[in-house]
């Protein structure tokens, strides 16, 4: 074998704890890129592949390039075009289901007997197919059947904007439906009577004749129907589906952070190990290894350290994946009806976890590998014991003052971009400066370290102080892992301020709010139709009625929610939150002309301004609408939005049911009465909850409450890396002065008092870490909320004591865990081979 | 030809006010089969003299010419080769490689050198036969005497069978038994094996067994004295007046 590879395995071997610390870095870091970058494609791909169930013989599929319905007639249109032998309208929809159905939502698709099984085919298992003409009956999935409990001849309930249908069920399929799909089959007719879509449709499916040439005939459709219509593809649009996107985004960037941290951890491992090492470094070069061979065995070291953990941290990442799914399957069934299968591994992520994993760790190893290959072979002759430190040390802290007070400029400017840079450079510029900082930092807590610890602490300090070096890598490991606990509970503080803020602001007005029971499914949810708000309105002792309607549009090509309100109506009840010059008034604006007004997330996104004009993509074509003014209501802040009237709505995307609805009592009403008579009116309507503002305000503090425990949650596992990079620092303290320790034992230290050296220095390095973690963290979460105001979602600031205390509670106990191990070691050296170690 | 030639070598340390001139104008040649000891107070300069002449260090001023090459005009690496191929080194302290057995550290100067392991192996002990360490040579540093260490490490200074075996106190950390041994070994080496050595020592004893003793005194040769035996050695020391 290569020498440099022999060394590096016996050196490895040799240190059997600090390698399998070192590596467990690498573990974690891994497992998470991989176990996630399984998990949540395989979830998302679950829900496509669901969506898309019925798009499995279809040659071809055509939607409106809006995203709404359009009319169904273009089927015809396109069954008359050359090569495509059958066309079918399908009206698609999911639907969420009342609190007391079996299912939590069903897909409901209005389809057109006459030609539907032209281009999909339907096994019908018991009674019979749908038939043209049909009303009021339902063809249903084989596994809604099961999960219902019905059978041929019972009744089938579904919310519909007009109140609760009822329909009959004459045939039930027979071959199983994709997994997690309850499909309910309606005449198209039925359908769209169900949604209030006139003679619309969502979709139109084709199939072609037999061996023509498909993209032909693709490009052919495409001819006929012009750039309003998408062809071919069927476009995802799914909020679900995006939120997996950014849920697999933020786990991706989790698990490089805590590779970056395992880099760190591998560098100040490997630094050490270098120091160790140095007589045996100079000693190789005396009796002739070159530079390259040196450089050779730190690299081979890092090289097997990084291929064990990736190894080890895939198979870690495969448990916990499907771990994960057991878990969530029960919790995902409940939400969006669905099982998730076995998680896909795939070759992109397997390939990322491998590059970063082996990657990070040869690169935290280089630097000190370097260091190694330029010490002379003089080193083996000198007795001189421990580290050298770094003579470069002061021109970095003073780099770090230059890029701390840029930073702050960067902070205080205001700008985006700015605030980007200036929150990445206070970390840099922190993690420069905090060897120099070690010492005043630690001597600043040593009154209180020393209160607990006496004699064992003030040791416990000049270990520490002796190398700052280390002492700040691992510091700012805990900092950075600190900082980004309190800036995202801090703006998820901020976020549930601004959030209770909104609610009381926008609903401030009203009195009672109908919202979708299920929000999850919000785009393709059941509206109301005007007959109940006509309802509400007649109720005795309601002033006011104001209601929100949905369409999908596209802005100047940028996906957008269109919402439709009442002019009139919708000041009288509820208030918009507007940025700039906007005020009240240009909700009345809306009535006259093509004029919308635009969120500021959307706004901010897209650049746009007042009096600028933008292509609205209508069922009917483009249109040009110019900006009234930029605002809000409160439920669609977080969401790209446009508001027009409900007329235009009408006019230009065929939309007139109702997604929400907002009331208002008139003056001395009884409202336990009020709200009783309201209860009866939407008692039909299951796809609509009624809440009084005020238990609607409860219901959502109750959930803001619960998304905040799930961010601690989640803080704890951020924290990990944490625990790690201490254990490593201190189990590397331990071993670097094992000799000494054998001395302070021979001179009379007893073993409980080398324990608490070892747990006071760990307080010592978290009291470094925690407050430049504090510090960071603040002027992080400081800069996040400030960057989300200036992207148009507007939040005050809070500041974040909940992560601070959090952060400080982390670091400190996490130090003392991380502690454990290491002191209990120290504790237990035999005194004699201590004193013989080298 | 010399193997090592120097001519007025100057090693000054540290920069500004702080300077200590380690060695000052030295003239010194190493000839094949010469067996040099060097004498003199502790920080004379005989271990900056010796790292000197090893390629270990470079002078501050003055020429080294190994095998008639000037050492100025070597790069790392050619260097690198020199202590290899062309020396073998014993030091006083941190002598083994701690993660290698008695063959492997002996053997590594060959390893270092792409010999094939088998080949290394067999030359590595054959060597550690010679030093009477056939029933060690497994052994891991940790599990042998200083004594044994030390012996190691000879073998492992004369496996790639050098033209100059350079020693810096190699009995300074050994008991007077292991010391005799070392020194036992270190005149079969001259004597047997026809090395040249250049040996730093306070020991008269060891010091006896050589050709020639170089006597140091504040970074200058103050005697450069032929010695036949351990009466010679005693004279020569007694001359200088460093006993
Ligand atoms: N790396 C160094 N830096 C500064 N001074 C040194 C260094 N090495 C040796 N010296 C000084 O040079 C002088 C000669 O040292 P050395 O050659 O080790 O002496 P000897 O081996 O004869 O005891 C001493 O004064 C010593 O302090
Ligand atoms: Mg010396």
């Amino acid at each position: 074998m290569n020498i440099a590879v022999t060394l590096a395995w016996r050196y490895l071997w040799g240190r059997k704890l600090r390698t399998a610390l070192t590596t467990l870095a690498v573990v974690f870091g891994v497992s998470v890129l991989f176990g996630m970058g399984a998990l949540i494609p395989t979830m998302s791909e679950t829900f496509t592949k669901v969506l898309f169930a019925s798009a499995g013989q279809v040659d071809l599929s055509v939607t409106n390039a809006s995203g709404s319905t359009f009319d169904s007639s273009i089927a015809e249109q396109v069954a008359g075009v050359e090569g495509v032998k059958a066309a079918t309208p399908v009206l698609l929809r999911p639907v969420g289901m009342p609190k007391t159905s079996p299912v939590s939502s069903i897909q409901v698709a209005g389809i057109e007997p006459r030609t539907a099984e032209k281009v999909r085919h339907y096994a019908v298992g018991q009674g019979v197919m749908l038939s043209p003409g049909d009303r009021g009956v339902v063809l249903l999935g084989k596994s809604l059947a099961t999960q219902a409990n019905l059978r041929v001849g019972g009744y089938f309930d579904i919310p519909s904007i007009n109140g609760t249908k009822r329909y009959r069920v004459i045939g039930i399929l027979g071959s199983a439906s994709p997994p997690g799909t309850q499909e309910a089959f309606l005449t198209l007719a039925d359908a769209q009577q169900l949604f209030g879509e006139g003679n619309r449709a969502s979709e139109v499916d084709a199939t072609f004749v037999n061996g023509v040439d498909r993209t032909l005939v693709e490009a052919r459709v495409r001819r006929e129907l012009g750039s309003d219509y998408n062809v071919g593809g069927i476009a995802p649009g799914s909020e679900l589906l995006s939120s997996l996107k950014m849920a697999e985004f933020i786990f991706n960037m989790f698990g490089v952070f805590a590779l970056a941290m395992g880099g760190f951890i591998i560098l100040n491992t490997f630094r050490t190990v270098v120091a160790e090492r140095r007589h045996d470094i100079g000693m190789l070069r005396a009796v002739g290894a070159r530079r390259r061979t040196i450089l050779g065995i730190f690299l081979v070291e890092s090289l097997l350290q990084g291929i064990l953990g990736t190894a080890l941290g895939l198979l870690a990442g495969a448990g916990m994946a499907m771990g994960l799914i057991a878990a969530l399957n029960p919790l995902y069934k409940r939400l969006v009806n669905m099982t998730v299968g076995a998680p896909q591994f795939q070759l992109s992520s397997l390939t990322l976890a491998i590059v970063m994993g082996i990657g990070v760790t040869v690169l935290g190893a280089l630097s000190p590998a370097l260091a190694a290959s330029r010490i002379t072979p003089l080193e083996a002759l000198r007795p001189q014991v421990g580290e050298v430190e770094d003579r470069q040390r002061g021109r970095r802290a003073w780099i770090g003052v230059g890029i701390l007070v840029f930073s702050a400029m960067g902070l205080v400017s205001g700008n985006a971009s700015a605030l980007g840079l200036g929150s990445v450079g206070v970390l840099v510029g922190l993690v420069l400066v905090a060897p120099e900082l070690v010492g005043p930092i630690s001597n600043a807590f040593a009154w209180l370290i020393d209160a607990v610890f006496r004699s064992e602490g003030e040791i416990a300090r000049s270990n520490m102080q002796r190398q700052p070096s280390r002492a700040a890598t691992t510091a700012a490991a805990v900092m950075i892992s600190l900082a980004i606990i309190i800036s995202l509970l801090g703006v998820m503080s901020s976020i549930v301020g601004g959030f209770l803020d909104y609610v009381d602001k926008s609903v401030a007005g009203a009195d009672f709010i109908m919202l979708p029971t299920n929000l999850l499914l919000a785009g393709g949810n059941v509206g109301a139709s005007n007959e109940l708000v006509t309802d509400i309105r007649n109720t005795p002792g309601v002033n006011a009625v104001a209601t929100l309607r949905i369409a999908k549009t596209q802005v100047d090509g940028s996906p957008a929610q269109v919402i439709g309100l009442d002019p009139v109506e919708y000041p009288k009840v509820a208030t918009f939150e507007f940025s700039g010059d906007g005020q009240t008034s240009d909700i009345g604006k809306l009535a006259h002309g093509r004029g919308l007004i635009a969120n500021g997330l959307f706004a901010a996104q897209n650049g746009l301004k007042v009096g600028q004009r933008v292509k609205v993509t209508t069922v009917n074509g483009e249109k040009t609408f110019s900006i009234i003014a930029i605002g809000s209501d409160y439920l669609n802040a977080k969401l790209a939005t446009v508001y027009i009237s409900q007329e235009r709505l009408k006019e230009d995307f065929g939309t007139e049911s109702n997604a929400l609805v907002l009331a208002n009592l008139s003056p001395g009403a009884d409202a336990p009465q009020v709200k009783r008579q309201l209860a009866t009116l939407v008692a039909d309507y299951p796809q609509l909850t009624l809440y009084d503002t005020t238990s609607f305000k409860e219901t959502q503090k109750v959930t803001m409450s619960q998304v905040m425990i799930g961010m601690y949650g989640l803080v704890v596992v951020l924290a990990i890396p944490t625990l790690l990079a201490l254990l490593n620092n201190l189990a590397m303290s331990v071993i670097a002065r094992t000799r000494e320790i054998g001395m302070l034992r021979a001179l009379g230290s007893t073993r409980r008092q080398v324990r608490r050296m070892v747990m006071a220095e760990a307080l010592f390095l978290a009291s470094v870490g925690v407050t430049f973690g504090v510090i960071s963290g603040i002027v992080l979460s400081y800069a996040m909320v400030a960057a989300t105001n200036n992207v148009g979602w507007k939040i005050p600031f809070y500041f974040p004591t909940g992560g601070v205390i959090a952060a400080v509670i982390a670091g400190f106990g996490f130090s003392l865990l991380a502690a454990v191990i290491p002191s209990r070691s120290a504790a237990k050296l035999d005194i004699v081979a201590a004193l013989h170690y080298e | 030809m010399a193997i090592v030639e120097a001519r007025g070598l100057t090693k000054v340390y540290g920069t500004g006010t702080t300077t200590v001139t380690a060695l000052d104008h030295v003239d010194l040649a190493v000839q094949p089969g010469e067996f040099v000891a060097v004498m003199g107070p502790s920080g004379c300069g005989k271990s900056t003299l010796l790292n000197l002449l090893g390629g270990l260090d470079t002078p501050s001023e003055g020429t080294i010419e190994i095998d008639g090459e000037p050492v100025a005009d070597m790069n790392d690496d050619q260097l690198t080769m020199l202590r290899r191929r062309r020396f073998g080194f014993v030091f006083q302290f941190f002598n083994l490689i701690p993660v290698l057995n008695a063959t492997e550290n002996a053997a590594l100067p060959l390893t270092l050198d792409g010999v094939s392991a088998a080949e290394a192996r067999t030359r590595a002990e054959e060597w550690l036969r010679k030093v009477g360490l056939e029933d060690r040579m497994r052994n891991r540093p940790d599990q042998l005497s200083g004594g044994q260490q030390q012996r190691v490490a000879v073998a492992r200074a004369l496996v790639t069978n050098p033209a100059l075996l350079l020693a810096d106190e190699p009995t300074g950390n050994l008991d007077s038994r292991s010391s005799d041994e070392i020194a036992a070994l270190l005149k079969q080496a001259s004597e047997d094996w026809g090395r040249a050595i250049l040996m730093v020592t306070h020991d008269i004893r060891l010091a006896a067994h050589a050709h020639r003793i170089v006597f140091m005194q504040d970074g200058r040769i103050v005697d450069d004295a032929k010695i036949n035996g351990a009466e010679d050695a005693r004279k020569a020391v007694e001359k200088v007046g460093l006993l």
